[in-house]
């Protein structure tokens, strides 16, 4: 790692102030600009909170994560502030920036409220995180040189070379070319005049392509033609090809910062070029039309949308409504192989010597294993990197992504589920404990979910969201069998193996009721026998962790009912007494809602042993 | 809130995903089977991937996947067992069998090779196709299978579809027997086939190299294990040994062929041969990985245990290819060995014994006796003058001497001669042979430095090498240099520094050269003082700044001189500038230490010769000069060396007819003392030689010789010597001859030559060499004492180390003399020896 220098205090003004000055010109962009909206407000005060859910929304809702508020703070900080892990980790996600040496960067990690947070926040440093849109920008720039699958459709020709290009891009991205192809769709070559020299010719299809700026431009001596050549031509060609920005952008490479900046607005601006033609042309030619009709659909290679593949989505017949509708529905989706690529799936057929590889006159029909408007979705994110769906699909959305092998989708996914599905704020849950809470969602469906698609987030999830709510699932038969499936996980189990969700419920469960100790200051009680267990700062499930916490509840239980030391004697007592009582007759009869919680949570563990036992299964 | 909720709520998934209906698990496999045998039949265009990969993924998410794995595996199985299996082992011709039975590498091939390689090649071809047909279909098997790998192999420790495969087919198509009565396997086929068509490549037919090739990756692309190890490729562990193992036994033949051809050039072409062949071989027909192993097999067989003996091949060898310029063929040698040897001992051991044996021969040609005279065995060239060098040569010499002394100016003695011989043929071995290190050695360290020592051994063993080396120099910046370029001059003085180099007593060399240089200086013979300089700078690069010290003060004197005679003529101008009979006077004032005194004549008798006595008109001359030196410099002492002088003198001859004739003599001190005697006595007398010796002082020696350019050579016969003949004795009576005639107006009478210049005789060499001991003494002393302050207690064994290491780059002490010297500082206590152990010294304060 490069040395780093620590800036003095005046040369650090210095900069800021430059760097305001900078700002106010226009020059530019502030990277945290002030924000008094409403919606930011809410969505920093959910920081202060750890409020997942409302986090969520808001950044769904398109609030710019890295602005800043009336006192200075940045949502990121204030999560960092907080201690509040998961927030902070949903708000990197979501491309919030903490980067070194800057001003908001390192009051980000100073503030950090512990070793935790810190090291995630330098796991995201500038250097490592990427502009989001990076990946689709990396794939549409590969597409200029990958050869296999060919997904090319026309050919431009410059002086001597030829290079293969996509209409759809080409389209998308430049008004001109949407005139011109739009006119002539069936068009497969094109020559360009020999004035314009090549290179400039290739830098602008690197810019439509989404790469980045070449550092140098080719020219002089041996190209056949001069510097000034070539930018002229560039010039000529930007215009004709109505590319107002990629002049500036060539010549704006220097300072490091501005052309990250350029470069960031760059990819938006390209991303909604491609998304507005997405919109419109994809979506909004997508047919609808009876299954049993499907396959007399044809199209043409040569289409106005030069599509060369249609994805197919059949609708379900509506099982909860019990009409059975004369025909069921599909929808078709024109496509493009070169998108679609970004899918491993659709990359390996397209590879393949199967069917969906040869070249026919009508455009191949491949169906998605998926509800139309989750298809809908999948696309959406493969051309444009957009992934923003409501909860109620994202269990579909996950195993979709995970059968077509979308990682990214796949993850957001399970953010989206692990986020909105958090439902109530923890202390709500704890609150409400005892009162079957009607559950937003199918946790038993959202775990095996998880097990079968393999995200080990929504398992923790899912395992934190059981822990809060434990009592309203622990007599539950089906809870009982979901036990058994994560003990039967584990291949050829041995009596030592642990249970892998019985695990996570039991660090959350500790996690959810040591909590509420420390708040009443009950923690002296636990220090006369033991540390407090260090395992939340770890964020890990460790069974060393597991085995201290479960050393800590015996502790806990022996303190509480034989040992009289140190605590308040009668309270002790009382609550023993009434144990049965509290559990049986709700809260109302115990005045201490501290002597409550420790009793329930004696009381599920106790009833966990039970469940294994029943279960035949040691732990 | 509730409207919120409602919203929010999760869609139950579309499929139950879980609970699938297990009982189409069969009715989809039975699907997935048949397309998957579909695929083997290369009807995949016709099937799609969508579909495939869809039931795949339906079993998978029924939670079957690894029944699915396991079906696969003996689809898989059943398929290359039933299918491949046979079609590869029909293939096989009994003559590839015969071939495999019995141990057939001593039979000859020949008769049999055809049809036997027809079989090979259709094996091998029927392999290769098989082999591609099963990676084709296995990669689009992996393909549809992706959603299956990822759970099945991704989760547990199950190896993917396609290494499961890739080991399928190895055990059920390579390890299988070939009939089922036999225990050879295809592998085992496959390898003797291979073999032997290397091996008929190996004997200079054509075989089919990209099929060879073929079947080498499908080796290299199956393991042993599926683990899939580097190390486990079945290339590496079944193919290659065998392969190593054949070849080994190959070169070992072909190196005892070879040998016994008897012709190293044949030897080196053949192995070299050899070498690009199994690189081409590795990389075009086997694997690259086996291009290092081979090459060791090559180098341990085939030159490892012949290398020696090609080297040292009577009339073949290095010797044979160095006498006759065989480049390549030395280049060849250099690049085995260098193979074998990072040292290349061999080829070094031979090269420098060459190099001593021919330097050998250099040296004893020079050192060859001092001939005897008429007719010069060496000669090269006219030669013969000045052969009172060597005195006990003078007597017999004297008859040529006649005709021969019109050629003064070019001739050398024969010694000179044979000494510039001598340095030149060293220079030209040195050419021929940094020509061979630079085109055959490929400018190899090792060998570079072999050469040097062994130059620098056959130069010292040549004891009068310093000596030659400075007449070389003397010789060439006398004349030698005149009329070549500057670029030429340099190559030529780099030449005789490279010499230098090698030359390990460089304070003998050092005495010469200031002998030698002192005469060019003050008898002005130097043909160019940019020669001289630029030769000085380039011995301080090559010995450094102490060893040029000396010979740059020398210099210094000279340039000094010059600023002291103009400044002493202006001085004289100013106080007595009426005299204008005074003649002029141009002084050299040597420091005495840094000039080679004996060349000045003083080492002949040690007793300071009485001082010549000069003509009045000089003797004031030099008396002012004395004076103006000494206010300048008080507390010097000059002393005036007679020998190194000239004079410009004008001579007025009166012809017998009345006639006038003026010349004007260029001669040197001594005579000009001699021809002013003439002055003072009438026209027609006579002076004595003792007569002469008695007014001047002249030491004997000295005057003879000047008596005899003055009197006996015929063109500079200005005195006239009764009687006439060669010698002067102490009788002669000389006259003043006013016939003296001369084309010239100028004339320049020369001292017959001086001894400085020549080879030294014997008892001249043991007289340096005597010096230089002496000096030695003294630089050892300094030496020992400068270690022994500094380090204060040193043991003997230390302490010579030490003086060596310092001493080198001057001259090669003598152990002997450093032991005599350092008892020698014991005596003066200078140090002692320490008590206990007689082998440490301590220095004493």
């Amino acid at each position: 790692m490069a040395e780093r220098t620590i800036l003095r205090k005046d040369q650090l003004e210095i900069s800021l102030h430059n760097e305001k000055k900078l700002i106010k010109e226009g020059t530019i962009k502030d990277d945290n600009p002030l924000d008094l909206s409403e919606p930011f407000r809410e969505l920093c005060s959910a920081c202060r909170r750890g409020d997942l859910k409302v986090c969520q929304e808001k950044i769904t809702e398109g609030v710019n994560v890295n602005a800043r508020d009336s006192y200075d703070y940045t949502p990121l900080i204030l999560a960092s502030l907080c201690g509040h892990y998961e927030v902070a980790q949903l708000l990197l996600e979501s491309g919030a920036l903490c980067e070194r040496d800057t001003f908001q960067g390192e009051r980000c990690l100073y503030n950090a409220l512990n070793d935790r947070i810190r090291n995630l926040l330098l796991e995201y440093d500038y250097s490592k995180s990427t502009d989001p849109l990076q990946p689709l920008a990396a794939h549409v720039a590969s597409l200029l040189t990958r050869e296999n699958p060919s997904t090319t459709d026309i050919t431009i020709s410059v002086v001597d070379q030829d290079i293969a290009l996509h209409k759809f891009i080409l389209a998308a991205r430049s008004p001109y070319f949407q005139s011109k192809l739009a006119a002539t769709p069936e068009i497969s070559t094109w020559k360009l005049p020999s004035t314009i020299p090549p290179e400039a010719f290739a830098t602008a299809i690197r810019y439509l392509y989404l790469g980045e700026a070449p550092r140098e431009l080719r020219s002089g001596p041996g190209t056949g033609f001069t510097e000034t050549e070539v930018f002229t031509g560039i010039d000529k060609i930007a215009k004709q090809l109505e590319l107002e920005s990629l002049t500036e952008s060539l010549l704006e490479s220097g300072d490091r910062r501005r052309a990250r900046q350029r470069r960031a607005t760059e990819l938006s601006k390209g991303r909604d070029q491609l998304e507005s033609w997405f919109r419109k042309k994809v979506l909004g030619n997508k047919l609808t039309v009876k299954t049993s009709q499907v396959n007399e659909i044809k199209w043409n290679r040569s289409n106005s949308i030069f599509a060369d593949v249609l994805l197919r989505a059949d609708e379900l017949s509506n099982e909860e409504v019990g009409v059975q509708e004369a025909s069921p529905r599909s929808v078709l989706f024109p496509c493009h192989r070169a998108m679609l690529l970004r899918s491993e799936f659709f990359q390996t057929m397209f590879t393949s010597s199967f069917r969906e590889a040869q070249v026919t006159d009508y455009l191949h029909i491949i169906s998605v294993d998926c509800a139309p408007d989750v298809l809908e979705i999948i696309l959406t994110f493969l051309y444009t990197e957009r992934a923003e769906f409501p909860l109620d699909v994202a269990v579909d959305v996950l195993f979709v992504a995970d059968m077509l092998f979308i990682e990214k989708l796949k993850t957001k996914a399970a953010v989206v589920i692990s986020t909105l599905g958090s439902g109530v704020s923890q202390a709500e849950a704890a609150r409400t404990r005892g009162i079957q809470d009607e559950d937003d969602i199918d946790i038993y469906a959202i775990i095996r979910a998880a097990w079968m698609t393999r995200v080990q987030r929504l398992e923790e999830f899912a395992a934190r969201f059981l822990a809060y709510r434990l009592e309203a699932h622990i007599d539950s038969p089906e809870f009982a069998q979901l036990i058994e499936e994560s003990a039967n996980r584990i291949q050829a189990r041995q009596e030592t193996d642990s249970i892998e969700l019985l695990d996570d419920i039991r660090f959350y469960l500790n996690e959810r009721f040591r909590k509420r100790f420390d708040d009443a200051g009950l923690d002296e009680l636990m220090d006369e026998q033991q540390q407090p267990p260090a395992a939340t700062d770890e964020g890990e499930v460790l069974a060393e962790g597991v085995d201290k916490i479960t050393e800590g509840v015996q502790a806990i239980d022996a303190a509480s009912t034989g040992s009289e030391a140190g605590v308040p004697i009668a309270k002790t007592q009382a609550s023993h007494n009434h144990t049965r009582e509290i559990r049986t007759l709700d809260g109302a009869l115990v005045e201490d809602e501290f002597e409550q919680d420790a009793m329930n949570y004696q009381i599920l563990l106790e009833k966990l042993d039970a469940l294994l036992e029943r279960l035949n299964l040691e732990a | 809130m509730a409207s919120m909720r409602a919203r929010n709520k999760i869609r139950a998934p579309r499929r139950s995903h879980a609970s699938t209906p297990t009982e189409d698990f069969d009715a989809i496999w039975k699907i997935l089977a048949s397309s998957l045998s579909g695929i083997h039949t290369k009807n995949a265009s016709s099937l799609s991937f969508e579909e495939l990969y869809r039931n795949a993924y339906r079993i998978v998410t029924m939670s079957r996947g690894l029944e699915l794995y396991e079906r696969v595996k003996a689809l898989e199985k059943d398929w290359l067992h039933n299918h491949v299996r046979s079609q590869v082992t029909d293939s096989i011709l009994p003559i590839l069998l015969r071939a495999e039975n019995g141990p057939d590498r001593g039979m000859p091939v020949q008769e049999q090779s055809n049809e036997r390689r027809a079989a090979a090649e259709r094996f091998l071809s029927v392999l290769k196709e098989t082999w591609q047909d099963h990676l084709v279909c296995m990669g689009m098997i992996t393909d549809v299978l992706m959603y299956m790998d990822r759970t099945v192999s991704g989760d547990r420790s199950n190896p993917s579809i396609f290494v499961v495969s890739m080991a399928l087919f190895r055990d059920n198509v390579l390890r299988v027997p070939v009939r089922p009565d036999l225990s050879i396997t295809v592998e085992h086929v496959l390898h003797s086939t291979i073999l032997f068509l290397v091996q008929l490549e190996r004997d200079g037919h054509m075989i089919d190299r990209p099929l060879i090739r073929h079947c080498v990756s499908m080796l290299e692309g199956l393991y042993e294990t599926v683990m899939e190890e580097e190390t486990s490729r079945l290339y590496i562990t079944t193919f290659e040994p065998l392969f190593l193992n054949a070849s080994q036994d190959f070169y070992r033949a072909e190196g005892a062929q070879l040998l016994e051809e008897g012709d190293a050039t044949t030897f080196c072409r053949q192995a070299l041969k050899r070498i690009g062949e199994e690189q081409e071989r590795c990389n075009v027909t086997l694997s690259a990985s086996t291009e290092p192993k081979i090459n060791q097999v090559i180098d341990k067989e085939l030159i490892l245990p012949n290398i020696g003996e090609v080297v040292r091949m009577d009339g073949t060898g290095v010797r044979h290819m160095l006498d006759q310029k065989q480049l390549d063929s030395l280049r060849d040698l250099y690049t085995l060995n260098a193979r074998v040897d990072e040292k290349k001992s061999v080829l070094t051991q031979e090269l420098s014994n060459r190099i001593i044996e021919l330097g050998h021969e250099i040296n004893t040609m020079s050192l060859a006796p001092p001939p005897p005279p008429p007719p010069p065995p060496a000669a090269s060239g006219p030669t013969q003058n000045g052969d009172q060098a060597t005195p006990e040569n003078g007597k017999r010499s004297k008859d040529p001497k006649k005709e021969k002394n019109a050629e003064k100016e070019k001739t050398v003695n024969t010694q000179t001669a044979s000494a510039i011989k001598w340095v030149d043929e060293i220079l030209a071995l040195k050419r021929q042979i940094d020509n061979v290190w630079l085109h055959s050695f490929k400018s190899d360290q090792t060998l570079h430095k072999s050469i040097d020592d062994s130059f620098g051994e056959f130069i010292n063993r040549n004891t009068r090498s310093s000596e030659f080396l400075s007449l070389f120099f003397d010789e060439n910046l006398k004349k030698g240099i005149k009329g070549k370029t500057e670029d030429e001059v340099d190559t030529l003085l780099d030449n005789g520094i490279l010499l230098l180099r090698y030359i390990k007593d460089k304070d003998l060399f050092e005495t010469y050269y200031k002998k030698h240089l002192a005469r060019r200086l003050l008898m002005k013979k130097s043909a160019s003082m940019d020669a001289e300089r630029q030769m000085i700078s380039k011995m301080k690069m090559e010995v450094g700044n102490q060893f040029t010290q000396r010979i740059e003060s020398m210099f210094r004197d000279m340039a000094i001189s010059q600023d002291l005679t103009t400044s002493y003529k202006r001085h004289m101008s100013q106080t007595n500038a009426a005299d204008d009979d005074r003649p002029d006077l141009e002084v050299h004032v040597l420091t005495s230490t840094m000039w080679p005194m004996d060349v000045m004549g003083k080492n002949k008798n040690k007793a300071e010769a009485p001082p010549c006595v000069y003509p009045q008109q000089i003797k004031t001359l030099k008396e002012s000069f004395e004076r103006f030196y000494l206010d300048k410099h008080s507390g010097r002492q000059l002393s005036w060396q007679a020998a190194m002088g000239s004079a410009d003198i004008r001579a007025k001859f009166v012809r017998s007819n009345g006639k006038v004739q003026r010349y004007e003599l260029n001669v040197s001190t001594y005579m000009m003392v001699i021809l002013l005697l003439f002055n003072e006595i009438a026209d027609g007398e006579t002076l004595t030689f003792t007569q002469i010796q008695e007014q001047t002082q002249i030491p004997e020696n000295d005057l003879i010789r000047n008596l005899q350019s003055l009197a006996v050579a015929p063109k500079t016969r200005v005195l006239k010597k009764v009687p006439m003949s060669k010698d002067v004795k102490p009788t002669d009576r000389f006259s003043f001859n006013h016939e003296f005639q001369s084309p010239f107006v100028k004339v320049r009478i020369g001292v017959v030559a001086g001894n400085a210049n020549k080879v030294e005789s014997r008892g001249q060499r043991e007289e340096t060499e005597k010096k230089l001991n002496e000096e030695r003494r003294h630089i050892i002393e300094a030496a020992v004492v400068r270690i022994m302050k500094q380090r204060k207690r040193l043991t003997h064994l230390n302490l010579m180390n030490e003086v060596l290491a310092q001493l080198t780059s001057r001259f090669v002490p003598d152990v002997k003399m450093v032991k005599q010297r350092i008892d020698s500082l014991i005596d003066r206590e200078y140090l002692e020896r320490l008590g206990d152990e007689a082998s440490t010294y301590v220095y004493l304060a």
